[in-house]
């Protein structure tokens, strides 16, 4: 077994194709017949803007427009002047062809390798798969055609390039195999976005194997077998025809509403931490965002956002929802997060210490501005403002106050925003569970946080490995705590979400049903595993194996009847 | 020879697509298009250039223009920075 990188979900199993490296030798030579060489050298050039703008195509029919961009990027790069201009100018003084593009290629990898940008630095691969590509066409080498490999081909390279990925088919590839590359690079979009499965950084991996060998790729753990033994091979013969199926399964739930057995609507929303995460959420499925940590804001970038920076992506976000909700979460640092300019000091106990609400109602400036920005962004969605870590009443009180001050003054001044904007609180502390009924009073929603929920309830740090055992959601403790403050905000009227990882887990799925939770908020690539899950239970059937889990003792009885009673 | 100070504030600064977008418009004018950042100056005309001066969101530039038509490409340079280059 090797491990890599799982960057395509899924299982496949076949029979290795290496695809070989061809070593690029030339001689560097001197030129006498400048102008043949200069034809020559166009002749690569128009060639390779061919094949590219064909293979761009090709991508954008097959999988998409975002995928083609970086076909269409090389295509740019080598028209440009200064790249091809250069290389004539190499020619012209009698440098042969294959040098030149070699030389200009590789300052422009060197300068664009160097910078301090991930996306500045991917477009030196893009330069380095150009040069590969000219020098291929000047040397009249030949890649195999993988369009035509055999069904069922597992295939193993260094890199995938652009253009060994356009001739991939989802009908004869089964699996892809690389030695670089991670979760985003540009092999690992394209296997998703073929449904192929991905294991990518496997190191030496091109050495280890041979064309026909047996492997299997779980692009899901992110492990491959070679050679596997018969009761691996034949266990995973079974867990992909499983995967199939669930996959098939799921897909049926795509754009359809989150409902139970007895057709119940819940809403189903997603965890993101950034506006861009907002297009995730929508591409998954999400019904809305029910929580958007804002604190990316405030770790990038080394200062301070300011209410325009806040703003704009409050609104990206909004805008990318398009009316759906959108519930942000005010600045939640402290505890275990550290946002080194801010100063902080450091705590005996973080976590019961100066973090989230209290911090932010310590530094109201910085708090003001980042609720003028939310309140702002109202204008252009349904934006919703959560506090985090609330304890008592008066905290929500006091961040109410400070809302209806930006609203007088954005009154004053005529700036747009949504008048109904509704403020709520995280429920994550075991004092805002046993009070509320009171926080029912003042909140216009609750999402439960179930992770701090979890250790304070528990009062375990769940970083402190001899402990870490009594973390569990399950503890009968915490499970009373999420009935009741579901219980308050029901009889209140107002919504109660969770938006820990609690809310996705197939185990807790029934009991929050039976207690009556209202809203899901889920990573996105869970929202159909969710909307399945909660399409499996009527309330009925949930309120009579919540009646019995609720009377268990002990956490290690809950899970073994919760596991019992668990519907795939 | 004209030229005006100017902000980026497109999220991505001068990446690929903002990037091949302002050289494919500078391109018809028949002035010389310079952009200069950071106290180094780069020819607007090439993506490579334009790319390799790693100009982000946020970074002020100068845009200058030479030529008999510079009064029109700095118009049409500004304006299209001023727009968030096409994002």
């Amino acid at each position: 077994m090797l491990k890599g990188i799982a960057a395509s979900r899924g299982i496949g199993i076949g029979s290795i194709c290496v695809i070989v490296e061809h070593e690029l030798k030339y001689e560097s030579k001197k030129i006498t017949d400048i102008d043949a060489e200069k034809a020559r050298f166009q002749a690569a050039v128009d060639s390779f803007k061919e094949e590219t703008a064909a293979m761009a195509e090709d991508i954008r029919k097959r999988i998409g427009p975002k995928e083609a961009e970086i076909l269409e990027g090389h295509l740019v790069m080598i028209s440009d002047p200064t790249m091809s201009g250069e290389m004539s100018k190499m020619i012209d003084a009698g440098q042969c062809a294959e040098s030149a593009v070699e030389a200009v290629c590789d300052m422009f990898i060197g300068m664009f390798s160097k910078m301090d940008d991930d996306m500045m630095r991917q477009r030196a691969s893009d330069i380095s798969d150009i040069k590969v590509s000219l020098l291929k066409l000047l040397l009249g080498i030949k890649d195999i055609d993988i369009s035509s490999v055999a069904p069922g081909t597992i295939l193993v390279a260094k890199d995938l390039t652009p253009s060994m990925t356009s001739q991939i088919n989802k009908s004869n590839v089964a699996g892809i195999i690389t030695e670089v590359g991670g979760k985003t690079s540009h092999s690992a979009i394209l296997a998703r976005a073929l449904e192929i499965p991905a294991v990518l950084s496997v190191p030496d991996v091109t050495t280890l194997v041979k064309d026909k060998d047996t492997a299997i790729v779980d692009g899901t753990e992110g492990i491959i077998y070679i050679n596997p033994e018969g009761d691996v091979l034949s266990q995973y013969i079974i867990k992909r025809e499983e995967y199939i199926k669930k996959q098939a399964e799921l897909k049926n739930f795509l754009g359809k509403p989150t409902v139970t057995a007895d057709g119940e609507n819940v809403e189903l929303f997603c965890n993101i931490g950034t506006p861009k995460d907002a297009k995730k959420a929508v591409e998954c499925d999400g019904e809305g965002i029910g929580l958007f940590r804002s604190e990316f804001l405030f770790m990038e970038g080394g200062h301070l956002p300011t209410e325009d920076e806040q703003f704009t992506a409050y609104k990206e976000a909004a805008e990318t929802m398009n009316g759906k909700p959108v519930i942000i979460r005010t600045l939640d640092i402290g505890g275990d997060k550290d946002i080194p300019y801010l100063g902080m000091k450091k705590e005996e106990n973080p976590f019961l210490g100066y973090r989230a609400v209290r911090y932010c109602l310590g530094n109201k400036d910085t708090y003001i501005t980042q609720l003028r920005a939310m309140v702002r962004a109202s204008a252009f969605g349904k934006i919703k403002i959560m506090i985090p870590l609330v304890t008592c009443v008066d905290e929500i009180r006091a961040v109410k106050e400070l809302v209806s001050e930006i609203k007088k003054d954005f009154d004053a001044n005529g700036i747009n925003y949504d008048k109904d904007i509704e403020v709520g609180c995280m429920i994550e502390t075991p004092s805002a569970s046993l009070i509320a009924d009171f926080l029912a009073k003042e909140a216009d929603f609750f999402s439960i946080g179930t992770n701090d929920l979890t250790q304070y309830t528990m009062s375990v740090d769940r970083g402190n490995a001899d402990v870490a055992y009594l973390y569990s959601t399950f503890q009968p403790s915490v499970l009373r705590s999420i009935k009741h403050i579901i219980e308050c905000g029901r009889k209140a009227g107002i919504p109660v979400g969770m938006c820990g990882e609690a809310a996705a887990d197939p185990l807790m799925i029934p009991l929050l049903i039976a207690f009556g939770l209202t809203e899901y908020s889920v990573n996105p690539v869970l929202v159909l595993t969710a909307r399945c899950i909660i399409s499996k239970w009527s309330k009925k059937e949930a309120d009579e194996l919540a009646e019995k889990i609720m009377n268990l003792t002990t956490e290690s009885e809950i899970v073994a009847a919760l596991k019992e009673a668990a519907k795939e | 020879m004209v030229s005006q100070k100017v902000t980026v504030t497109n999220e991505q600064g001068m990446h690929m697509r903002p990037a091949s977008l302002f050289c494919q418009t500078m391109t018809p004018f028949s002035s010389d298009v310079k952009i200069v950042f950071n106290g180094t100056s780069f020819d607007a005309k090439s993506v490579m250039m334009l790319m390799s001066a790693c100009i982000k969101c946020g970074s002020e530039i100068e845009i200058q223009c030479d030529g008999p038509d510079e009064a029109d490409a700095l118009k049409k340079a500004v304006e299209l920075v001023e727009a968030g280059l096409g994002d």
